[in-house]
C-alpha cells in the first residue's frame, strides 16, 4: 500500500465517521456509539497526517548550531548601565523605605482574604449534644435502650439537630457484662447501651463499619480501628485517640438522653486541642 | 408419681415448641407436615451438623448453639450454602451452593427453629417505587461495608463483606434480621425501610451502566489501572509509531 | 494573505529561521507532547462541561430520569452533573473524556517527568525549565483534585473532609486555615463554589502561563538530544520544525484526542450516579481518591498511631504524612538540578542526554524515589487489593509499613549494581541516526558532512 493510498484511506474513513456522527448525535445514540466515531473520525484524520509526515514528507536529518545562550560581557555591561542609572541605585536609604513601605501595603492587601470564613472560636471544641437532650435516629424517634436488638448499630443525632455532621453518634448494643470501659464510663451505658463519636479520630471520615462479633469499628478512609469494648481505644491503623464516649442515661420515660457534651473534642487532631474550654462536662 | 408428671410435661414441650410461633398452621394437617419436617430435620442434622453444632444443637468449641437461631438463620446458612462449613477453621464461611436440597432444607429449618425461639423465615415485598428510598437507606446502614454498589469490600479482621449480585431478596431480609458473621443486627429496622432496601439491591442486580464497561464497579483503583494500560499504554503505542525511522538508509 | 500579516507584524523574518528550526527526532520526546494534548483536550470538554455545570452547594430536588435518586435532597451541583449525565445530547460522552483525559495527563506528565530526571535533561541550562515542570505538575495535581470534586458525590466529599482534616492539623494556623478556606466548619456549601474558582479561572490561567513558558523556554534553549552520531554539545541533530515536526504533532494531538474519546464511551469513569450525593454522615467502601492522590492516601494510611509532643504542644497525627511528608519529596524534587549540581560540582552546559547508567547515583536515587511513591500508592489501594486478593488489610498494611522503607532501599541497590556493571562494560553510539548528514553553515546554506565527527 503506497502512502498516499493510505492517506486517502483514512481520511475517507474520517469523513465516514464525521457524518455518521451527525447522524448519531440526531438520534441521540448514547455515549458509546458517539464515542466509537469520534474515535475513528479522529483517528482516521490523525492516521492520515502521520502517514503524511512520515512517508511523503522530505524530511532530512538536518544539523543546526547551537549559540551560547549568555550574551557578550559587553551586553552585560550595557544593560547592567542601563538598569541602575545612578538616581535611583545611590538612594539607598530611600529604597529602603519604599521595600518597607512595599511589605506593609502588601500585607494590607491581604486583609479581605480573612473574609473568607469565621474564626474557629469554640466550634471544634462543641457539637450540639446537651444535658438532657434525648437520643434520636435518623427519623426523629427517639431510643429505648431494651428496644435495641444485640449487636445492633446505628447512627443516632440529639433530638432537633438529625443529620448535625459533628453530632453524629453511633449506638451500638452490647451485653454488659462484657463492657470493659475505664474510669466507671460503665454508668454512660445503660443496659448495654453505647454510644461514641461517628466521627474518626484520625482525619474525620464517618466511622461506619462496624465487625459486631469482635465488636470492632472500621473506619474505611485509612482502617483505623476502635475496641467498642474498651471505650473505642484505637486497636490498629493511624489514628492516636480513641472515640470520644457520649455519656447517656435513660430519663423518666425510658429514653436515651445525653449527659452532656462528649468530655472531648470529636474528629481529627488540631492545632490547640488540649486548652482548657467553658463548654459544659459532666 | 411426680415422675411421671415431669415426663408427661416434657413429652408436650417439644411438639408445642416443633410450630414455629409465627407460623400458624391454617389446618392440622399442616401442623403434622411441620412435624415430620422438623424429624426429619432431625435425623438430617444428626448425619451432617453435630460433628460441629452438638448432638442437641447446644454448640461446641467449634461452633455456635443454635437454640434460638431461628428459622430464618437456619434458612439463610443453607441456602446460601455457607453452611456446611467448608473452610479453613476460624475463617468466613463463603457463599457456595447449597449442599442439600429444596426438601431437605426445608426439614432442616423446621429442626432448628424447633430448638428455641427465633426469627422466622421474612417475606419481602419488591416494589420498584421505594428503591430511592432504599437507596438511601442503603448508603447510610449498607455501603460502609457492602460498598455503593453492593460489590462487596474488605472489613477488616479477616471478613469480608460480600458482594450481593447472588443474593435473593429473602436472604438479603434474612441477613439483615439476623446479623451473620461479623454483620451487625439490623432487626430493628422497620418492614417498610427493610423492603425499600431489599428492592434497591434488587434493582442493583441489574443496574445499567450508562458509562460504558464498568472495570469492576468499585470505584477510581481500576479506573487507574485503565488510564495506565490502556490509555497511556495506546498513547506510548503510537509516539513509538510515530517516532521510528521510516524511512531507513538514503536512497 | 501571509503578505497583509507581514506587512503589519514582520513575520516573514521570524517564520525564516523557526520553520527552520531543528528538533531532535525520539519517540521519548513527545511523551510531553502527549501531555500537552491531553491539556488541550481537558480544555475544550472542559470549557463545554463549565456551561452546564451549577457550582452551587444548596440543596434542590432531584427529580430526573435517574430512578434511584428521584426525590432525593442533592445540592444544585451534583444535580447538574446527573443532568449533564442523563438529559444533555453527548454530555456523559463530554464528561467522561474530561475525566480520562485528566487521570491519563498526570501518567503522561509522571512519564515525562521520569524521562527528562533519567536523562540528566534538568541540567544547566535548564533548571529554570524543570522547575516550571514541577509548578505544573502540582497544579496538575491540584486540578485533578478541585475537578473530581466537584459534582460533590459521596466519594469526592469524604475526600474533601480528609484534605479539610489535613489543613486544620497544620500547626499555629490551622483551623483558622480550614475556616477560611471552606468558609467555616466541614462541611460548608461555599466550598463547591470556591472550588469552581480555582479549577475553571484561577489554576487554568497559572498552568496555560506555565505551559506557554515552558514551551518557550525550551524553543529559546532548543532541546536536548541522545548522543547519536553526528550529535554534539554545540549542534542539534534532527528534522525542521516545518513540516514534519508539526506534521507529526498534529497528527500525535489528534490521535491522542481519539484515544481519549475512545476510552470515553467505552469505559465508564465516576459514576457519580451509582455513588449517592454527598452525606457527611456516611461513607462507602472502598474510599479512595483518583489514581494521582493514592500516594496521599497511602502515606496517611501507613504512618504510625503517633501525636508527637514537642514544647508541650502536640502535633496532630495527619500533619507529618500529610503536609511534612509531601511537602519535603516535592521539595527534594524541585530542587534536585541544584542539589545534584552542588554535589557533582558541574556547572558546565549540558544539551546532549546522558543514558541512565552513566550516573549510578542520580538512577539509583531516582528509582528509590519512583518507588516511594509506588509503594505509598499501592498503600492507598490497600483495601481493594484486600478485597482483590483475599489478603487481610491488616496485614497488607503491616507489609507496606516495612515496604516503604526496605522497597526504596532494595531499589537503590539493585539500580547502582546494574548501572556500574552497565556502565563498566562500556557504550558506543546510543542510536544510530537515519539518513544522510547535513550541517548548515554560517552563511544559511547546507553542506553535507562525511563521516563521524
Amino acid at each position: 500500500m503506497t502512502a498516499s493510498r493510505g492517506i486517502t484511506l483514512s481520511l475517507l474513513l474520517s469523513v465516514a465517521a464525521s457524518i455518521g456522527l451527525v447522524v448519531i448525535y440526531l438520534v441521540n445514540g448514547g455515549p458509546q456509539v458517539e464515542a466509537i466515531f469520534l474515535a475513528l473520525a479522529l483517528g482516521g484524520f490523525g492516521t492520515a497526517i502521520i502517514i503524511w509526515a512520515v512517508a511523503l514528507l522530505d524530511a532530512p536529518t538536518e544539523s543546526e548550531a547551537r549559540h551560547s545562550l549568555a550574551s557578550s560581557a559587553e551586553a552585560r555591561a550595557a544593560a547592567d548601565e542601563a538598569l541602575a542609572p545612578q538616581q535611583i541605585s545611590r538612594r539607598r536609604f530611600l529604597i529602603r523605605l519604599l521595600a518597607g513601605a512595599g511589605a506593609a501595603l502588601a500585607a494590607a492587601l491581604v486583609l479581605p482574604a480573612f473574609s473568607l470564613g469565621p474564626t474557629p472560636g469554640q466550634d471544634l471544641f462543641r457539637t450540639a449534644w446537651r444535658k438532657g437532650r434525648r437520643v434520636v435516629d435518623g427519623d426523629g424517634h427517639p431510643v429505648r435502650p431494651g428496644d435495641l436488638p444485640l449487636n445492633s448499630v446505628r447512627t443516632v443525632f440529639p433530638e432537633g439537630f438529625v443529620g448535625r455532621p459533628d453530632s453524629q453518634t453511633l449506638l451500638i448494643k452490647v451485653r454488659p457484662a462484657d463492657l470493659k470501659l475505664p474510669d466507671g464510663r460503665n454508668a454512660w451505658a445503660p443496659e448495654g447501651a453505647l454510644a461514641y463519636s461517628k466521627v474518626c479520630t484520625h482525619a474525620g471520615c464517618p466511622v461506619g463499619l462496624y465487625r459486631a462479633k469482635q465488636h470492632q469499628l472500621l473506619c474505611p478512609c485509612h482502617q483505623s480501628t476502635f475496641d467498642v469494648l474498651d471505650g473505642a481505644t484505637v486497636v490498629f491503623g493511624p489514628a492516636a485517640r480513641p472515640l470520644p464516649q457520649l455519656p447517656m442515661e435513660v430519663d423518666a420515660d425510658g429514653y436515651l438522653v445525653a449527659l452532656g457534651d462528649f468530655p472531648q473534642p470529636i474528629g481529627p487532631g488540631f492545632w490547640d486541642m488540649t486548652q482548657a474550654q467553658p463548654s459544659e462536662k459532666v | 408419681m411426680v415422675l411421671l408428671g415431669s415426663a408427661a410435661a416434657l413429652a408436650l414441650v417439644p411438639s408445642a415448641l416443633a410450630v414455629p410461633a409465627d407460623r400458624q398452621p391454617a389446618t392440622p394437617a399442616i401442623a403434622a407436615d411441620l412435624a415430620s419436617d422438623a424429624a426429619t430435620g432431625r435425623a438430617l442434622y444428626l448425619a451432617h451438623c453435630q460433628t460441629c453444632h452438638g448432638p442437641d444443637g447446644q454448640g461446641t468449641a467449634t461452633a455456635p448453639t443454635l437454640v434460638g437461631v431461628g428459622a430464618a438463620s437456619a434458612d439463610f446458612e443453607l441456602r446460601t450454602g455457607r453452611m456446611p462449613f467448608a473452610g479453613p477453621t476460624g475463617s468466613q464461611p463463603v457463599r457456595k451452593p447449597p449442599a442439600f436440597d429444596d426438601v431437605s432444607i426445608q426439614a432442616l429449618v423446621a429442626y432448628v427453629a424447633s430448638l428455641g425461639p427465633g426469627p422466622a423465615i421474612p417475606s419481602p415485598v419488591l416494589d420498584p417505587a421505594q428503591i430511592s428510598n432504599g437507596q438511601r437507606l442503603f448508603v447510610e446502614n449498607c455501603a460502609p461495608c457492602h460498598g455503593v454498589t453492593a460489590n462487596g469490600g474488605a472489613v477488616g479482621g479477616g471478613a469480608l463483606a460480600p458482594p450481593l449480585d447472588k443474593a435473593t431478596a429473602v436472604q438479603v431480609a434474612e441477613a439483615m434480621i439476623i446479623g451473620p458473621g461479623q454483620m451487625p443486627v439490623f432487626s430493628g429496622i422497620v418492614d417498610t425501610d427493610r423492603n425499600a432496601i431489599v428492592s434497591y439491591v434488587e434493582y442493583l442486580r441489574g443496574a445499567p451502566n450508562p458509562g460504558g464497561f464498568s472495570i469492576g464497579g468499585i470505584g477510581p483503583v481500576p479506573e487507574g489501572y485503565a488510564a495506565w494500560i490502556l490509555g497511556l499504554g495506546l498513547l506510548v503505542i503510537i509516539i513509538v509509531v510515530i517516532g521510528r525511522d521510516w524511512k531507513g538508509a538514503p536512497e | 494573505m501571509l503578505t497583509w500579516i507581514d506587512d503589519r507584524l514582520g513575520t516573514a523574518s521570524w517564520a525564516r529561521t523557526g520553520l527552520r528550526k531543528i528538533f531532535p527526532d525520539h519517540w521519548s520526546f513527545l511523551l510531553g507532547e502527549v501531555a500537552l494534548f491531553c491539556l488541550v483536550v481537558l480544555v475544550a470538554t472542559g470549557v463545554y462541561l463549565t456551561l452546564f455545570y451549577v457550582p452551587d452547594g444548596t440543596e434542590v430536588t432531584y427529580a430526573g430520569p435517574w430512578a434511584p435518586l428521584q426525590g432525593q435532597q442533592v445540592s444544585a451541583a451534583f444535580n447538574s452533573v446527573l443532568r449533564l449525565s442523563f438529559e444533555v445530547r453527548a454530555g456523559l460522552v463530554m464528561r467522561q473524556i474530561h475525566h480520562w483525559a485528566a487521570l491519563i495527563f498526570v501518567a503522561a506528565i509522571a512519564i515525562h517527568v521520569m524521562r527528562v530526571f533519567f536523562t540528566g535533561a534538568f541540567r544547566k541550562p535548564r533548571e529554570l525549565n524543570w522547575l516550571v515542570g514541577i509548578g505544573l505538575l502540582t497544579m496538575a495535581l491540584a486540578m485533578g483534585i478541585t475537578g473530581y470534586s466537584l459534582p460533590d458525590d459521596l466519594i469526592s466529599g469524604t475526600g474533601l473532609r480528609i484534605i479539610y482534616s489535613v489543613v486544620i492539623s497544620i500547626p499555629f494556623v490551622g483551623p483558622y486555615l480550614g475556616f477560611l478556606l471552606f468558609g467555616g466548619e466541614f462541611p460548608t456549601k461555599e466550598i463547591i463554589s470556591r472550588l469552581f474558582v480555582f479549577h475553571v479561572m484561577l489554576l487554568p490561567a497559572l498552568l496555560i502561563g506555565g505551559v506557554l513558558t515552558h514551551l518557550a523556554i525550551l524553543w529559546i534553549q532548543k532541546h536536548t538530544q541522545y548522543r547519536i552520531s553526528g550529535a554534539t554539545e554545540h549542534n542539534v541533530v534532527g528534522k525542521s520544525f516545518w513540516p514534519s515536526q508539526v506534521f507529526k504533532s498534529t497528527g500525535l494531538a489528534i490521535l491522542t484526542a481519539a484515544v481519549l474519546a475512545l476510552m470515553g464511551g467505552l469505559v465508564q469513569i465516576n459514576p457519580v450516579w451509582s455513588y449517592g450525593p454527598f452525606d457527611a454522615t456516611t461513607v462507602s467502601a472502598p474510599a479512595q481518591p483518583d489514581w494521582y492522590v493514592g500516594w496521599l492516601e497511602g502515606s496517611l494510611r501507613l504512618f504510625p498511631p503517633v501525636e508527637i509532643t514537642i514544647f508541650g504542644v502536640t502535633i496532630p497525627s495527619p500533619f507529618i504524612p500529610g503536609v511534612l511528608i509531601p511537602g519535603l519529596l516535592f521539595t527534594v524534587l524541585a530542587l534536585w538540578p541544584f542539589l545534584e549540581a552542588r554535589v557533582t560540582g558541574d556547572r558546565m552546559e549540558h544539551n546532549l542526554l546522558d543514558r541512565p547508567y552513566e550516573h549510578p547515583m542520580r538512577t539509583s536515587l531516582g528509582v528509590a524515589g519512583l518507588l516511594i511513591f509506588i509503594v505509598y500508592t499501592i498503600g492507598g489501594g490497600n483495601d481493594v487489593i484486600s478485597l482483590v486478593l483475599g489478603v487481610p488489610v491488616e496485614t497488607m498494611t503491616n507489609i507496606l509499613r516495612v515496604a516503604i522503607f526496605a522497597v526504596p532501599i532494595l531499589g537503590f541497590v539493585i539500580s547502582y549494581r546494574i548501572c556500574v556493571e552497565l556502565r563498566d562494560r562500556g557504550g558506543g553510539v546510543m542510536h544510530r541516526g537515519p539518513g544522510i548528514r547535513l550541517r548548515r553553515n554560517a552563511q544559511g546554506g547546507f553542506e553535507e558532512v562525511d563521516g563521524e565527527p
